[in-house]
């Protein structure tokens, strides 16, 4: 991965004409619109279970679309309302992975000796453990009055970055060894001045094509603690409804809408995250652009 | 493992460091070999500094997990098995008789297995490494094949099949594949969970593979995806070498050029995922272990979060971290000896 | 870059390296393979342990068709009696061993197991147990009385073992074996519960070997010997456990062979074993599972009645058992009006219709119906679902609504805000705190909800730093203890500024209560004593203590085309295992001689198995060498 990058320009040209790319964009601005959109969409007061009016686990209907669930809910309430909250524990999550990743890759890259020593171990330490048995004992660590979802998307976010930082890390490794770096050191740039000004505009590209492969890590990661229990049943995500369709006995009641609507939408946002951040890659890396020729 | 563990390594391995290319070109060389494996040790005594004090944070009153909730225990006795477990000694004095207990190989003894925790852990590794060793050679063998394929080829239909599928099950929860597979499979010609079948009239180890089919059927379909889109991407880079031009200059056949040239130079990624991958097998899959009941190491971790089993989570989460960092350290070791260009230096 | 001849070389430089990760996880799939081909060997290699004289045991004997398996959701934690503490090693310790006194499948009552009869002296303070002529341990050595005094000792002086048998114990202060098959046990006071002692009865001469330090640890996985009627023969740890049958049993021979216990991690796996026939019996399923195996093939369900309830519990003002205030619980919640109009807002119907699948009962007090001797219900004063009599109580009460539709309290101070916490591994509870948070909002109480694990609702309630919470108990069929959870020496202790928790959930501390409490540990009169019981419940509904949302039911599914002759206990609609005794396992019989048919066609989904691997190989070989041949072609053109 190169920081010598073209210009926003041709790189949007370059992207645009990347199939992949625009599918996977197209994907994300329309989920977008639907969590943005959600109040029109559907009626927040059809998420609580004494309002449920349909028949329970009923299957789609002019009425319910998307079938009913264990109280008689609206499975499509609950999937476009479970969208707002599925994106946003995605993108805070990755932004604090991002964030995190970001500094203490530049922070271990610029600092030698004991801080930057020290940085790496932790760095390590991340990367050597297992990514979700750590994400559940963090998960159980947090007092009651943390909300639930907080306390999911800092989990999330904290066990993310450590490959961001290695990147970022290398990268950060090879810009300071450039001439215009020992020329800001010589005329006394400070360190904050040296990292911000010289080394973190050269590792921002990098980080963006990092951001949203981490964004579709982060909603799977999401899913996955809500299967196991861990999710927030107060605010309704995609994985928190397959949670409770898997507990409610959908897969041996044969309730399938209530799996597959969720679960298609789950799929489908995280493949679109994954088209955008391999088309990022392509359009910021020449090597990979020409073979896409 | 609910995101395959590959699946962070994937951005870290090629794109970071690709290899072949900015990656280390160390000969291996004594001094070499001794600074990785100091590392390494480093890297494991942080860990176990870290970790003894990471579950001291949890929350949850052991004395009351595993103790029955009913007639048998009264007030006094909660107090005198709070005593026993040492909850009440400071944190300097349990982190030193740790260590001491470390250094003879003693993990101590697990709170909701009563047994030590070197047994609880040694019980269970075996199905783990089974599991996820399985899964993981199936698909990095499968996965290495399809990419190569695909990369040679670029643009063909087969290539945008394989490569639009992987993708899409790339994105996919393994655990919602299991629960497809569970449904859909399961009670006609598989079985619906466990290692064995305490009936079953096969052979045992016929009766451990037919349970453990479709299982690592999920953790393959989710994993091989990793490992045919980065082989099909080093393909790519590999396709237009000169060296190549030059092969196919001197006549050889297509197929000849990718097997004998192409393939051998573009493996080296995929390689180091592999090897990456391997610490991270026996620290299990917890969401399929779960779906499917099957005995491993990552369903224990989940199960030792009740209570908390502290010694317990403190061994696993050991030997997880272990497993991790001598894989790292044998892929360091290895790479002089697989990069031709190493070599070739 | 690199010449060609480089690149062959490396090629075979990969294919090395290729083959010795191939070999190194050879060798690391190999013991594993070795390790479970033999799974008729016992088990206990695994754990390295050996029984405590240091022999190897024999071989189990080999597999009958006869068996029965029955799925548990719980691995056991541990085969040792003294050490294990889930539902699923009981149930295996009540199989291996005896206790002096049972109880009956028809009602719970007591009834001869090792003791034939048992008398009373006239202070109450002398029992004396006749002990069972001609009992044999396993390994051939007769049962006698020292056995019985040897377990009980233990009990009492063990630490290990006054922890798992210390109530059932504390109030004996002699145990003495006058002859071979008489027992003296001499109390302090009168005790009703010398007829419930749960202490099994362990061989002398085995465990003398396993020293008080060794017992914590000790797992007696390796062909333990017992008196039971059904023997451990192989224990294999998150897998599965085989009790062979005992065909001395003294109370009769079991008439199947061998009893399996399977362990699954989840539901819905089980739910489909049961359903393939891999196994034979399930119990304690969801409700949604339950529902599912309704129109299995060759299935039936049984909605067993269950001794368990589950409440909506408040924090009446958290206390020390010094009374020092502590926690930081909602002052309205001590005002005994706030939580009748709680518990008038509850529609239990809709609970137990939706949550529940109706798959339960109305509650009344907390010992369930399945206990009626003991169990009180409200009949008339039943506070029933009223939401303008909620608000109207609230209103009198002089909780006023503000302009945002939440109430404060009369004395113009706080807001009716009230933290309610339900637990994350239990999909029911965080449905009805979902509902009970609703149901609230319309009275003018603004519930805020939050999930957290039972471990981490263990400490905060300890604390007294709650407000509501949902949780249940089951309850035992002597009321004693569910009873002592309110009294004041429960609540919690404080011991060097830090404080831990008692069995008490409420904090409820009321003088009229304690009495009724004490009054009826003594009573040895047992309609006398349900007079009392019965009093006790009716004053912890006339004060709000708990809400209690419902008794649920208990589901079990079995093979009916397999196994009859199933027991419930108790006899009216009670549940057919996990009971209290081995009424099923020691009665079921194969339906007809057909036990092979069960692995004929588990072979056949191998063979179906097998079969469709090869096809799906077959397949890709041919799609590969087909792509292959068309590389070449393209090649050529």
């Amino acid at each position: 991965m190169t920081a010598a990058v073209a210009t926003p320009g041709s790189f949007w040209r370059t992207f645009r004409r990347d199939r992949e790319g625009m599918a996977g964009l197209v994907l994300l601005l329309l989920y977008t619109g639907v969590a943005v959109a959600a109040p029109l969409l559907a009626d927040p007061a059809g998420l609580s279970r004494i309002n449920g009016t349909g028949m329970p686990q009923s299957p789609p209907s002019l009425a319910y679309p998307f079938g009913t669930d264990e109280d008689g809910r609206s499975v499509l309430t609950m999937v476009i309302w479970g969208t707002r909250v599925s994106l946003i524990v995605g993108v805070a999550a990755t932004v604090i992975s991002m964030v995190i990743g970001t500094g203490v890759g530049i922070a271990a890259g610029h600092f030698r000796g004991a801080p930057g020593g020290l940085l790496n171990r932790l760095t390590e330490w991340f990367l050597v453990i297992p990514y979700l048995p750590l994400a559940i004992v963090l998960a159980t660590v947090f007092p009651p009055a943390v909300p639930k979802i907080i306390a999911i998307i800092i989990v999330i976010g904290v066990t993310s970055w450590s490959s961001t930082a290695r990147l970022v890390r290398a990268q950060t490794l090879s810009i300071e060894g450039r001439p215009y770096l020992e020329r800001a050191r010589a005329l006394g740039g400070g360190h904050w001045h040296q990292m911000r000004r010289h080394v973190l505009p050269n590792v921002m590209p990098l980080v963006l094509a990092n951001t949203t492969l981490t964004a579709s890590i982060a909603i799977l990661a999401e899913t996955t603690l809500s299967f196991l229990g861990l999710g927030d049943s107060q605010r309704v995500s995609w994985g928190v409804i397959l949670d409770q369709a898997y507990q409610g006995g959908a897969v041996s009641n044969h309730s399938w809408w209530w799996i597959l609507f969720p679960g298609l939408s789950l799929v489908v946002v995280v493949l679109a995250f994954n088209l955008c951040g391999r088309a990022l890659e392509r359009a910021l890396d020449p090597r990979l652009r020409g073979a896409t020729r | 493992m609910a995101l395959p563990a590959t699946q962070r390594l994937a951005e870290t391995a090629p794109a970071a460091e690709p290899p072949g290319r900015g990656r280390r070109r160390a000969a291996l060389t004594p001094r070499y070999v001794l600074g990785k494996v100091l590392a390494s040790a480093v890297t494991l005594a942080f860990v176990v500094v870290v970790n003894f004090f990471l579950f001291r944070v949890l929350p949850g009153d052991p004395a009351k997990a595993f103790s029955p909730r009913g007639r048998n225990a009264d007030p006094q006795r909660l107090v005198q098995i709070r005593r026993d477990l040492g909850l009440g000694l400071p944190w300097h004095e349990q982190f030193w008789a740790y260590v001491k207990a470390l250094a003879h190989g003693n993990l101590g003894t697990s709170w909701g297995q009563k047994q030590s925790v070197v047994s609880a852990i040694g019980d269970r590794l075996w199905p783990t490494v089974l599991l996820s060793g399985t899964a993981l050679l199936v698909s990095a063998a499968l996965g290495m094949w399809l990419g190569a394929r695909t990369g040679w080829r670029y643009g063909s239909p087969f290539d945008r099949l394989s490569s639009g599928v992987s993708i899409a099950l790339y994105s996919t929860p393994e655990w919602l594949i299991g629960l497809v597979l569970l449904t859909t499979v399961t009670g006609t010609a598989f079985p619906s969970g466990g290692m064995t079948d305490p009936r079953s009239t096969l052979p045992g180890a016929v009766d451990v593979a037919w349970h453990l089919v479709l299982p690592c059927l999920c953790l393959v379909l989710v994993y091989i995806a990793e490992y045919s889109l980065i082989m099909r991407s080093s393909m790519l880079d590999e396709r237009h070498a000169e060296y190549l031009t030059t092969a196919r200059a001197k006549g050889l056949r297509d197929d000849l050029v990718m097997r004998r040239h192409a393939w051998p130079n573009a493996l080296l990624p995929s390689t180091t995922l592999f090897f990456l991958s391997l610490g991270f097998v026996v620290s299990g899959a917890i969401t399929v272990e779960t779906v499917f009941s099957w005995p491993g190491l990552g369903r224990l971790t989940y199960d030792a979060l009740r209570g908390p089993d502290v010694p317990l989570l403190q061994g696993l989460f050991l030997t997880f971290s272990a497993g991790v960092i001598l894989m790292n350290l044998v892929a360091d070791l290895l790479y002089p000896l697989l990069d031709p260009r190493v070599r070739a230096a | 870059m690199t010449s060609p001849l480089t690149g062959r070389s490396a090629r075979r430089r990969a294919g090395l390296a290729l083959a010795a990760v191939l070999a190194l996880l050879g060798t690391v799939a190999l013991p594993a393979g070795a390790a479970v081909a033999d799974t008729p060997s016992p088990a206990v290699d695994a754990d390295g342990s050996a029984p405590p004289d240091g022999s190897r045991s024999p071989a189990p004997p080999p597999r009958t068709s006869t068996s029965f398996v029955m799925g548990i959701k719980q691995d056991i934690d541990s085969l040792n009696p003294y050490v294990g503490v889930v539902a699923s090693a009981f149930e295996a310790y009540q199989l291996m061993y005896d206790y002096l006194i049972g109880s009956s499948a028809k009602d719970f009552s007591p009834e001869p197991q090792l003791a034939e009869s048992w008398s009373t002296s006239t202070d109450g303070k002398t029992w004396t147990y006749k002990i069972r002529q001609n009992v044999a341990w396993s390994d051939g050595e007769p049962l006698t009385a020292a056995d019985v005094v040897y377990s009980f000792q233990r009990a009492i002086d063990g630490e290990t073992e006054n922890g798992q048998y210390g109530n059932y114990v504390t109030n004996i202060t002699k145990v003495s074996a006058p002859d071979d098959h008489t027992v003296v046990m001499t109390t302090s006071e009168p005790s009703p519960s010398m007829l419930y002692l749960l202490v099994p009865i362990l061989p002398e001469h085995v465990w003398k070997n396993v020293s008080a330090k060794q017992v914590a640890t000790f797992p007696n996985n390796d062909r333990p010997v017992g008196s039971g009627p059904f023997q451990l023969v192989e224990a294999k740890k998150g897998q599965y456990y085989r009790f062979a049958a005992n065909k001395s049993y003294f109370g009769g021979a079991p008439k199947i062979d061998e009893l399996v216990f399977r362990v699954f991690a989840d539901d819905e796996a089980m739910g489909q074993a049961l359903r393939a026939g891999e196994i034979d019996m399930v119990q304690d399923v969801s409700a949604s599972v339950f529902e599912s195996l309704r129109d299995a093939k060759d299935v039936a369900t049984s909605d067993s009645r269950y001794s368990g309830f589950t409440e909506l519990a408040y924090n009446l003002g958290a206390a020390t058992v010094d009374d020092k205030p502590i926690g930081d619980g909602h002052p309205a919640l001590k005002d005994k009006r706030v939580r009748t109009a709680i518990d008038y807002a509850i529609d239990r119907r809709t609970l137990l219709d939706r949550v529940l699948r109706g798959h339960g009962e109305l509650p009344g007090g907390v010992v369930p119906p399945i206990y009626p001797g003991w169990h009180w219900s409200p009949g008339d004063d039943e506070r029933r679902f009223d939401l303008g009599k909620a608000n109207q109580i609230l209103d009198e009460a002089g909780y006023t609504k503000g302009s945002d539709g939440v109430r404060t309290m009369p004395n113009g101070g706080r807001k009716l805000e009230l933290r309610l916490f339900g637990r994350e591994n239990s999909d029911l509870s965080k449905r009805n705190v979902e509902y009970v948070r609703d149901w609230l909002g319309q009275i003018g109480i603004k519930v805020n909800v939050q999930i957290m694990s039972e471990d981490n609702l263990t400490v905060v309630i300890g604390q007294g730093k709650f407000d509501m919470f949902e949780w249940g108990w089951v309850v035992e069929p002597d009321p004693d203890f569910q009873l002592s959870v309110f009294t004041c020496d429960n609540r919690s202790t404080e011991d060097e500024g830090e404080v831990s928790a008692g069995w008490s959930d409420s904090f409820y501390c009321d003088e009229s209560y304690e009495e009724l409490y004490t009054k009826q540990k003594t009573i040895l009169d047992v309609s006398e004593r349900q007079t009392v019981v019965k009093q006790a419940q009716r004053k912890l509904y006339e004060d709000v203590v708990y809400s209690v949302l419902y008794y649920y039911n208990n589901f079990e599914a079995y093979r009916s085309d397999r196994f009859t002759g199933f027991v419930r206990q108790p006899n009216d609609g009670g549940s057919m295992v996990l009971q209290y005794g081995t009424f099923t396992y020691r009665n079921i019989e194969p339906v007809a001689a057909r036990a092979d048919e069960a692995s004929e066609s588990s072979d056949t989904g191998l063979w179906v198995a097998f079969g469709v691997g090869a096809v799906v190989l077959l397949g890709g070989l041919g799609t590969a060498f087909a792509l292959r041949r068309r590389a070449t072609a393209d090649e050529r053109e």
